[in-house]
């Protein structure tokens, strides 16, 4: 381990730099995000006032409980988290099964296919066209609507299919000698070293379902439908009517106020996506399982 | 002639002994032409006077609509304004690009060489939070702290400056889009990259380690290279889709004080046709944009394929 | 070329299955009566679920039909609607705004409701005025749609509110009434605060009510004779905004207040919102607002900045350098209620409108004792909060009103928020009492909606508004109205302006 002086001293400056640098992001990038989850949390008066900045003035929990027990919150994080994890599901699976055969230079008809796939990328046929295919396929207000087009989706079959590409050609072979079919190389060999991209392109399908509203809109129409993107837009839209409407109602609380209640409602609608990363993250370790193979 | 023979014989041979590999491609085929490429057929809409009432249904009426030829190109192209907003839309992206794209790259590096797990977890996930505010919310909070009486204006008249106008000031506006835009961005795009540096194989480091290269050098001859294939098709996309993208952000952050800087194809478009529905026209838009996004992904995987043989396909 | 033809075959190959159903024309016109049918209805958006209301079992409970609603996006809103109606959605009844009414009507997707309406619907017949059936007629007298007018006459809608208190000290002792006074206010305002405070904060940008958006406050515009986008002069010919003698005062008297620091340096980027937040924050002296900004920024703002509802003042309508304003009335037709083609319930949804508009009092306002009280001089003072937890909402559920009765029976709606009641007192009772002759008619408040109007209007007001606020932030000037001038006539100005001019004529020519 203790090699050169001179080594560990270039090794030490980037160490430095990496700790600095990251540092320093993270805070630029947490900042402006603590302004407004401080909003969420803070006295109504001192919302309103604009005294808020990054630490919430005059804690409170109203705004938030209001959010969670008095608006259809809950509904639309169960609508999310099925579309959610239904939606990766079927991703991966078509994911993984269009990347793996475009991943081998021996694959007979690999330029033609993937050439399908980069068209598709590029060229849409627009909005009207897609919503009579999901009206005519009876998908209208059900959660198939908003999975169906994201399918699959260009961009993460790419990754994964250059992360296949990467893998030693031998290990593969050698499971091919032994006997084992394509399905069985694939699911055997080829995804379980495959773990840290998988959970990465998980992750990305994860955020691109639960982010999703211009289709979640468009392909559902009842209030029970509503995802969390549909959910926050309108509250968005509408918090002023919320708020006033409660000032004068018998809900009054001087915590809740236009600003208050988009603050809260966008915090609370971003933790479980938050929180799916640090999870992932543990699958996103490098070389475990090439190195355990070959060695 | 014996060459093609030849290939097809191959192919079949190919077929015979790894079928599996075919039926496999079937579920993202299926998908892909049920939602992909089966609404390609409102492409036509771009060159027809379309009226969505005009048939039985809105793609009956796609065939009921009268043919226009060019005519919706011609209004998005001949207006006075197309210029202005074309160069508007390269300036902006291009910076986007420029100052933007190495930046998760070398965050996907550095979280790499940072050994203390609870600060990399700590670091990387608070740079991947800001993704997930749409752009209004962006917008609200970085008014709050940029506008003419926001928090950092605030404390730059209590220093005795005068205030500056971030968001309608033409020479300062463009940077607020390329700053804000990182905010967003920049985690997830590390995430990708972060991916890929997983795929490197470790004993490629163990060798560079025992050749005597310190951290830098492996970076550069081991880590980047083994990047390098999803750089490039990070850069081919984004140089693809350079018309394509930032109007969400433009059309929140935006204001008629910095039109003539900041006003895009596609916010112009949507002045343009507001409350017209104007399908042909925006129609006619994705698919000039779509054909630049080919060419300039194709001939951008054409030149990587040469310069450094790397292809996305 | 194959893999388009390919793509077409599938494509109507998925189709064709679906479609066939969608084109049987539906039979509405038998009533099946309350139970047995389920009466679907779209709406515009809203926050609330509208199915989980209270108000969806008053309504239940008060005409014994079932219904279940439906809301619209808020963003994409035109495209979703006609995306779904031209689908074949199998919504009974669809609340739309003028322009919305117009599209659908043009491409005869609405049903014609005259006989349903004599059958089912003499309580919704009986209870319009004339003028409001013609504006929701088509020329040959077919009703095409259930109008709902503005309920109150003459409403200040855009008006100002100020802090009092810090006028006071400033050694402000009367409330401006003409422009030039409010120039002097706010000159002396700067001359005592300087930077400390944001002097004139706006616009207040909403387009939830009347006549759309203003980015000059209204009450601001009336003074330089300038009351609407579309203008009628003396010999009944229209004009267009910037055609008004006024508008170059107009124009350069914000822009020279942006000059000496008098409004918001942000008037530009400037959103609703911005504008409470500043006024409410105690950041601005004197904000642009309506009633429901009222409604909201006040209540909390006094207990942010410890001050009362007697440190709060309101300027209203003011008048010219000549003494004359010119305020327009906001009686005008709003919002339609429509039934399309495919409804196989028609009847029922003219009967279930027409049983609501009967127990319009309760449904729209509620009990006498429970939810109101009646006041001496008869005016309807709501009971908060019971008002509010279960009335609040009744005004996404109105389709049709007794406009003789509602007029009376909605300024209650008002009433229920002291913030809004204030304001509204203050500007609104008070021109309607003191200075009833700044009122003008609102030319086009029962034209129908027409073609070329509800195509082009949206991108002409909204240029028409990019340009004066790009002459108040000093990016443009006065001189380049010829520039403004040939993009207006590019994007069907004049087209526009003939419609208006001949739908004028023979209006007010056969009256």
């Amino acid at each position: 381990m203790h090699k050169k002086i001179k080594l560990s001293k270039s090794n030490l400056l980037l160490k430095v730099v990496a700790y600095v640098v990251m540092g320093l992001l993270a805070a630029m990038a947490i900042l402006p995000c603590l302004h407004i989850i401080s909003k969420a949390f803070s006295r109504g008066a001192d919302v309103t006032a604009g005294n808020v900045v990054f630490w919430p003035k005059g804690f409170q929990l109203e705004t938030v409980w209001y959010v969670l027990t008095k608006t259809p919150f809950l509904n639309a994080l169960k609508n999310s988290l099925i579309v959610t994890i239904g939606g990766t599901a079927i991703s991966m699976f078509t994911t993984i099964t269009t990347a793996y055969p475009l991943s081998k230079p021996s694959f007979q008809g690999r330029k033609v296919f993937t050439l399908l796939y980069v068209i598709s990328m590029v060229f849409f046929g627009g909005m009207i066209p897609a919503y009579m295919v999901v009206r005519t396929l009876g998908l209208i207000d059900t959660y198939a609507a908003c999975i169906l087009p994201f399918a699959i989706v260009q961009f993460n079959m790419f990754i994964v299919k250059n992360y296949f590409e990467g893998l030693p050609e031998e290990v593969e072979e050698s499971a091919w000698l032994d006997g084992a079919g394509d399905i069985r190389t694939l699911t055997r060999i080829v995804c379980p070293m495959s773990t840290p991209v998988l959970a990465t392109v998980s992750l990305l399908y994860a955020i691109t379902y639960w982010n999703n509203y211009f289709h979640a809109m468009m392909y559902t129409k009842s209030a029970g439908m509503q995802t969390m993107q549909v959910y926050l837009y309108n509250i968005i839209n509408n918090s002023q009517e919320f708020a006033e409407n409660l000032a004068s109602g018998s809900g009054f609380m001087a915590n809740i106020t236009s600003e208050g209640l988009v603050a809260a409602t966008v915090t609370l609608s971003i933790i479980p996506i938050v929180l799916l990363y640090p999870f992932v993250a543990r699958f996103m370790v490098q070389g475990i399982t090439v190195g355990s193979v070959k060695g | 002639m014996m060459k093609a023979k030849q290939s097809i014989g191959r192919f079949f041979r190919y077929v015979r002994r790894h079928p599996m590999m075919y039926l496999m491609l079937i579920p993202g085929l299926f998908f892909l032409f049920i939602y992909k490429f089966a609404p390609l057929y409102g492409i036509l809409i771009a060159f027809k006077d379309y009226n969505i009432f005009a048939g039985s249904n809105p793609i009956d009426a796609i065939a009921k609509s009268p043919w226009v030829g060019f005519a919706n190109f011609e209004r998005l192209f001949r207006s006075s304004e197309f210029v202005k907003v074309l160069a508007n839309t390269l300036i902006i992206n291009g910076m986007k690009i420029l100052f933007l794209f190495p930046i998760p790259v070398i965050c996907a590096i550095l979280l790499n060489e940072i050994r203390n797990q609870a600060f990399r977890k700590l670091s990387q996930t608070a740079i991947y939070v800001p993704y997930f505010f749409s752009w209004v919310v962006v917008f609200g909070i970085f008014y709050s702290l940029f506008g003419s009486y926001g928090v950092v204006n605030n404390v730059i008249a209590a220093l005795g400056h005068a205030r500056i106008k971030f968001f309608t000031d033409t020479g300062i506006f463009r940077w607020l889009l390329v700053f804000t835009e990182g905010w967003k961005e920049i985690g997830y795009n590390t995430v990708i990259y972060l991916a890929a540096i997983t795929g490197i194989d470790i004993a490629l480091y163990e060798a560079a380690s025992v050749d005597g290269a310190n951290k830098w050098k492996q970076i550069w001859h081991v880590t980047m290279p083994g990047l390098l294939p999803t750089i490039v098709l990070m850069f081919i996309l984004k140089v693809g889709y350079i018309l394509d993208t930032g109007f969400e952000q433009v059309l929140v952050f935006y204001n008629p004080a910095v039109y003539d800087v900041a006003d895009i194809i596609q916010t112009y478009v949507y002045r343009l046709g507001m409350g017209q529905m104007d399908f042909p026209l925006s129609t006619a838009l994705g698919l000039f944009n779509s054909v630049v996004a080919f060419v300039l992904i194709v001939s951008a995987n054409l030149v990587s394929k040469k310069l450094i043989h790397r292809s996305i396909w | 070329m194959r893999k388009r033809q390919a793509a077409t075959g599938l494509l109507c190959g998925v189709l064709a299955a679906g479609m066939l159903a969608c084109n049987a024309q539906a039979d509405g016109s038998e009533l099946k009566g309350p139970g047995n049918v389920t009466i679907k209805r779209l709406g515009y958006n809203v926050a609330f679920d509208p199915n989980a209301d209270v108000m969806a079992d008053v309504i239940k409970d008060t005409t014994g039909y079932d219904a279940e609603y439906y809301v619209l996006p808020a963003e994409n809103t035109d495209e979703k609607l006609v995306m779904e109606v031209a689908g074949g959605a199998d919504y009974d009844c669809i609340q739309v705004s003028p322009n919305q009414f117009q599209i659908l009507m043009s491409q005869g997707a609405l049903l014609g409701l005259n006989d349903l309406l004599d059958t089912y619907g003499q309580d919704i017949k009986n209870g319009m005025s004339e003028d409001t059936w013609r504006a929701a007629s088509d020329s040959d007298g077919t009703i095409y749609g259930i109008p709902y007018k503005y309920p109150y006459d003459q409403e200040v809608q855009g008006f100002m509110a100020c802090r009092w208190d810090l006028m006071q000290a400033a050694g402000i002792t009367e409330i401006p009434k003409t422009i030039d006074e409010f120039h002097d206010c706010l000159v002396k305002l700067k001359d005592y605060y300087g930077d400390q405070y944001i002097i004139f904060s706006g616009p207040y940008l909403s387009g939830s009510e009347g006549n759309g958006t203003w980015v000059v406050p209204e009450s601001l515009a009336c003074a330089f004779g300038i009351y609407s986008d579309w203008m009628v002069d003396e010999d009944g010919s229209v004009y267009y905004m910037t055609e008004a003698d006024g508008f170059k005062d107009m124009v350069e008297f914000l822009s020279k207040c942006n000059e000496e620091g008098l409004i918001d340096p942000d008037w530009v980027v400037n959103s609703a919102s911005t504008v409470c937040e500043k006024f409410s924050g105690g950041k601005s002296i004197i904000t642009s607002i309506n009633r429901n900004g009222l409604g909201t920024t006040v209540p909390a703002m006094l207990e942010t900045l410890g001050i009362s509802m007697d440190d709060l003042n309101y300027i209203g309508a003011l008048k010219g350098s000549d003494g004359t304003c010119k305020f327009m009335k906001t009686e005008a037709v709003n919002q339609y209620t429509v039934i399309l083609k495919s409804s196989e319930n028609a009847a029922d949804v003219v009967n279930w409108i027409n049983l609501k508009e009967q127990n319009q009092l309760f449904i729209n306002i509620g009990e006498e004792g429970v939810h109101f009280n009646y006041a001496e001089d008869g005016s309807i003072e709501p009971i908060n909060p019971i008002f509010a937890d279960e009335r609040g909402n009744s005004y996404w559920y109105i389709d049709s009103t007794n406009e003789e009765e509602f007029k009376k029976e909605w300024p209650a709606r008002v009433r229920k928020s002291e913030a809004q009641w204030a304001g509204f007192e203050a500007v609104t009772i008070k021109a309607n009492e003191e200075t009833p002759e700044i009122f003008v008619d609102n030319p086009f408040a029962f034209k129908p909606a027409t073609e070329k109007y509800s195509k082009y209007n949206t991108a002409l007001s909204n240029s028409l508004n990019d340009f004066i606020l790009q002459i108040i932030s000093g990016t443009k000037s006065y001189d380049d109205l010829e520039t403004f001038q040939s993009d207006f006539e590019a994007k069907g100005g004049e087209e526009v302006r003939t419609e208006l001019q001949d739908w004028y004529q023979s209006f007010y020519g056969n009256k």
